[in-house]
């Protein structure tokens, strides 16, 4: 059994799955009951000014059957007293010491606003803060979340607000609305973050109903714009950790947040940075109990591999992150096909044939129709082997080159040498 | 001819050159490919390359001829 135990700046968690601050995380009563069935910390639904939502406010893009592909909110900020929810809070640390209870805070951008609520939430024995700048709907309207947060000097101020009066460590959440998530990133570290963790949702409109013209979700029959996440979102939340895990100014640990629906995911996000995780989407769509197979799968995984801690595998694929003037140009892969297991459904003969290098051949041997890769002129671009439905039939192989490795920003600082 | 054919062609032809004893001198690119002129005494001539490979075929030449 491998230590799942993590240590994020300072806030100490049985294990490395948390759960985000969302409707999952509204109440004592929830928090409790996911505690129970195994998160190890929960980062409570964001508190402020209470809010006032609307009905309906969900809606989920289905891809191909698959359902909750990526999903959208017009949710804001809890709509619970204060009060309320530090009572629950008190009571939640009370019965769970051991776990970690983050509070999530949204105020207007005023020092003494956010001293008010930092004290506050802190005297119930919160375990740390994170600093909601990423909402990007409804609170953004009101110069909050998103608003703020895609104003760097506004991060950095807000954050050093916090930083003011916090005794536990500061989270700042941030948006991923903005062109290069680094720069906020650094902003909240200039301020004093502890921690940052990311992305909030993604600004979207799910749909537009094709009967009533209406938008999905529609408020009485009107739309406004939402926060998309699930796993859709995945691979641009991944891409946001990794930019901040390699940017030496970042040099505080990541929460990794965005489409985490089971331990693959989370063992990718912490590869490439992240200390730990928080999942919303899939705890919606599936509820508490996926924690029991994340908590199971992870073991496995890091006991198969010999790593005795889950902290051990914090990073270990930054440095392999690069840019793309940094890749080897000489570096070569092909596609071979493996004809006993292919179907002959052709899909990878269509897509090469309209869409890449046209160099998947089709002929007859003994009357079975067969496949083959003219390999001198496939530039190994993966498309056949990602759009082949059977496991194993289209390998990606390297084919050692015949020319020393060289990148683009070597071959240009060489060619610019024999420029007149 | 296909783009495999034109490149071996190209690669052919710088082959060539180096083999015939000519240097590289200068090195240009534009929308059109890549464009190199060779030297020998007081021989010059300018080969264009255009195909993908070549051109990466061509810059590990070159390297060649830098670290000689
Ligand atoms: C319905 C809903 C409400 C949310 N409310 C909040 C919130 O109050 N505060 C916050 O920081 N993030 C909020 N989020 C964003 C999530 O915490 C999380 O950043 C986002 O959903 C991405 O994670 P996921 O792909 O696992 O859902 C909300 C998300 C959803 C779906
Ligand atoms: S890897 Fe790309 S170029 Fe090569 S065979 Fe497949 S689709 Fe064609
Ligand atoms: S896509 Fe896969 S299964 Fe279909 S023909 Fe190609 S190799 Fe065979």
């Amino acid at each position: 059994m491998a230590d799942l135990r993590i240590d994020f700046a300072g806030i100490k968690s049985p294990n490395p799955y948390w759960l985000a601050s969302a409707p999952p995380t509204n109440s004592g009563y929830q928090v409790q009951r996911a505690f129970e069935a195994g998160w190890g910390g929960a980062v409570w639904k964001t508190l402020g000014e209470p809010i006032l939502n609307v009905s309906s406010r969900f809606a989920a893009v289905s891809f191909n059957g698959q359902r909750v592909a990526g999903f959208n909110n017009i949710e804001l900020i809890t709509d619970r007293p204060l009060e309320v929810n530090l009572q629950e809070i008190l009571e939640t640390k009370k019965r769970f010491p051991n776990h970690a209870i983050i509070a999530s805070l949204m105020v207007e951008p005023q020092q003494e606003k956010w001293h008010e609520i930092v004290k506050k939430v802190e005297a119930v024995g919160v375990d740390g803060l994170e600093l909601n700048f990423g909402c990007p709907h409804g609170m953004a309207e009101r110069g909050m979340g998103a608003a703020s947060g895609q104003v760097p000097d506004l991060v950095e101020k807000q954050t050093h607000w916090a930083k003011e009066v916090a005794r536990t460590p500061v989270i700042v959440k941030l948006t991923p609305n903005i062109t290069d998530i680094t720069m906020t990133a650094e902003a909240a570290v200039r301020g004093g973050a502890d921690a940052v963790s990311m992305i909030n949702t993604i600004n979207s409109l799910a749909g537009v109903d094709l009967d009533s013209w209406n938008t999905v979700p529609h408020v009485a029959g009107k739309g406004a714009h939402g926060g998309y996440c699930g796993p859709a979102v995945k691979p641009i939340a991944l891409n946001m950790v990794a930019e901040c895990a390699r940017n030496p100014f970042v040099n505080v640990p990541i929460s990794g947040i965005g489409g985490i629906s089971n331990w693959q995911d989370a063992a990718e996000f912490m590869l490439m940075g992240a200390t730990g995780v928080q999942v919303c989407t899939a705890a919606m769509h599936h509820g508490f109990s996926i924690v029991e197979d994340m908590i199971d799968g992870l073991n496995n995984y890091l006991d198969e591999k010999g790593i005795a801690s889950v902290m051990d595998l914090v990073g270990k694929s930054v440095q392999r992150y690069s840019n793309w003037g940094d890749l080897d140009l000489n570096y070569k892969v092909v596609a071979e096909i493996n004809n006993d297991v292919c179907i002959n459904c052709n899909k990878c003969h269509i897509a090469c044939e309209d869409t890449s290098h046209q160099c998947i051949d089709m002929y007859t041997e003994s009357g079975r129709p067969m496949l083959k890769v003219r390999e001198q002129d496939c530039v190994g671009c993966n498309l056949c082997s990602i759009v082949c439905p059977v496991d194993g039939a289209i390998s990606m192989v390297e084919r050692m080159s015949t020319i020393a490795p060289m990148t683009w920003n070597e071959r240009q600082s060489l060619i610019s040498s024999f420029d007149r | 001819m296909s783009d495999h054919l034109l490149s071996m062609d190209e690669m052919r032809q710088v082959d060539d050159y180096l083999e015939r004893g000519f240097k590289v001198h200068y090195v240009y690119e534009n929308l059109s490919g890549m464009f190199v002129e060779f030297g020998r005494q007081e021989e010059e001539v300018c080969l264009q390359i255009l195909t993908a490979d070549a051109r990466k075929y061509f810059a590990a030449k070159l390297q060649e001829q830098t670290q000689l």
